[in-house]
């Protein structure tokens, strides 16, 4: 059902008016994980739009390539550098490698990430393990890299990690993630205090639906049109205001946040209604576990 | 943050000089009547003292500072800009949860769940509803509340944050 009419629907400014200058990242190098595609890429976009140059982590380089040429397009030095997050050994290959091209790395984007609805009872361990070590060693991996060198160079930074709206609920269906992204947000706080001193800032964005060309669906307009009245803010998000507002916790603008996992999500998770259609298990829904196929 | 608040009319309730400095370099323009685009509730709770060490007088008089009177500017500030259909955004600044006395605990709790509440309820108002608990009162403050109460954040609403690790 489209949104009525007379219901008013906040809209962010449009992508050409990002909310910082062009230049505020200006000799700065970010290096964001699985910035190839979806949400990594809107991060990737948004500081170049600030000016930094930008390292393109994901584990195919064929993807990673693909999401560096379209944020070259902005003008900025990009670098792309295959990497499985949960080996950290490569994890140190690959910042070696950004490095080397684009200079040292003081800004962090933890994007890397892999979600797909599943039973419980049907995740093998091997999808368990996929998606809680990419999440939860793969960012924990990457950020303890990023601070080491950090501290080599005797300067600060910024870390932005990509949680989810769900972390607060849990997530039926989808239980690998809703440990994962939980993770990444509690890590966020202590991760915050352990580098105060370093001159590191940590911070998260709980993200909603920001449907794109990787999103399950995201790519059938037909399957997202429905989902713009179920959101209370009438609307899904744009990758572009997610990618804005976590650009903008890594900016000097943002010096003193740390610690902080914002919600970003249009009111999606705080939806609740004491009178609710009946309950139907995961196992037994119609379109799978999400109830959306 | 120049521009961000371009255009926008700022109705602040509580002392923060630096705030408004802040939020009128970001093009904010202040009011006092119920015109306003963006409501900003400032409330700080006061020393802290042990909670037996409180009389009900001082206990619901912080209550009343730190979340009563919110709700009810929050409550005129939607009548006016919903019969306007102007939307908007409200934004309430207190201290942390913790860090004070059991009346800032349970106020702030209660202020943070009304915020998720309201954010909801008036979601399709087009105005936004967020809350930031912090003892900071510098320039990370400033930033985040003008974007908060920005287009920027435009999908941002019910959203609980403080500023620095302490919060």
């Amino acid at each position: 059902m489209a949104v009525p009419a007379h219901h008013i629907i906040a809209e962010p400014p449009p992508f050409e008016q990002p909310p910082y200058p062009g230049d505020i990242f200006d000799r700065r190098t970010v290096l964001v994980t699985g910035g190839g595609s979806g949400m990594g890429l809107a991060m990737g976009i948004a500081f170049a739009q600030g000016g930094a140059s930008v390292g393109v982590m994901g584990r195919s380089i064929e993807r990673a390539k693909e999401g560096a040429a379209k944020i070259a397009a902005l003008g900025v030095p990009v670098h792309a550098a295959s990497c499985d997050v949960r080996d950290p050994d490569q994890v140190a290959t690959a910042f070696g490698a950004i490095e080397k091209v684009l200079g040292p790395v003081s800004l962090l984007a933890n994007n890397a990430g892999a979600n797909f609805p599943v039973l419980t009872e049907n995740m093998s361990i091997n999808a368990w393990n996929a998606v809680t070590r990419i999440a939860i060693d793969g960012t924990f991996l990457c950020s303890a890299e990023f601070a080491r060198r950090r501290e080599a160079a005797g300067e600060g930074g910024a870390i932005v990690n990509n949680s989810a709206q769900y972390i607060w609920t849990g997530f039926p269906g989808d239980a690998h993630s809703a440990a994962a992204k939980t993770a990444q947000a509690t890590m966020t706080r202590k991760l915050a205090q352990d580098w105060a001193p370093l001159g590191i800032r940590v911070n998260a964005v709980a993200a909603g639906f920001f449907p794109h060309e990787s999103s399950t669906n995201g790519n059938d307009p037909e399957a997202i049109a429905p989902l713009q009245n179920m959101i209370p803010a009438g609307r899904t998000g744009k990758t572009h205001e997610f990618g804005w507002l976590s650009a903008l916790l890594c900016s000097p603008l943002m010096d003193g946040v740390t610690g902080q996992v914002i919600l970003q999500d249009g009111g999606e998770s705080l939806r609740r209604s004491l009178m609710m259609p009946d309950f139907v298990p995961p196992r037994e829904r119609e379109d799978g576990p999400w109830g959306w196929k | 943050m120049t521009g961000w608040l371009e255009g926008k009319a700022v109705r602040m309730i509580g002392d923060d000089s630096f705030l408004g400095d802040t939020l009128a370099k970001a093009g904010a323009t202040f009011v006092t009547d119920d015109t306003a685009d963006c409501l900003v509730h400032i409330a700080r709770a006061g020393p802290a003292k042990p909670a037996h060490r409180l009389s009900h007088g001082e206990w619901r008089n912080a209550i009343a500072a730190g979340l009563d009177r919110r709700f009810e500017a929050a409550k005129a500030f939607n009548e006016a800009n919903r019969a306007a259909g102007s939307g908007g955004a409200i934004l309430f600044i207190g201290s942390p949860e913790q860090q004070a006395g059991a009346e800032q605990a349970a106020a702030a709790g209660a202020l943070g769940n009304l915020t998720k509440s309201l954010a909801v309820e008036w979601a399709r108002d087009g105005i936004r509803v967020n809350t930031v608990l912090t003892n900071d009162g510098g320039p990370a403050l400033g930033a985040m509340a003008a974007y908060l109460l920005s287009d920027y954040a435009a999908y941002v609403t019910g959203a609980v944050m403080g500023i620095g690790v302490d919060d």
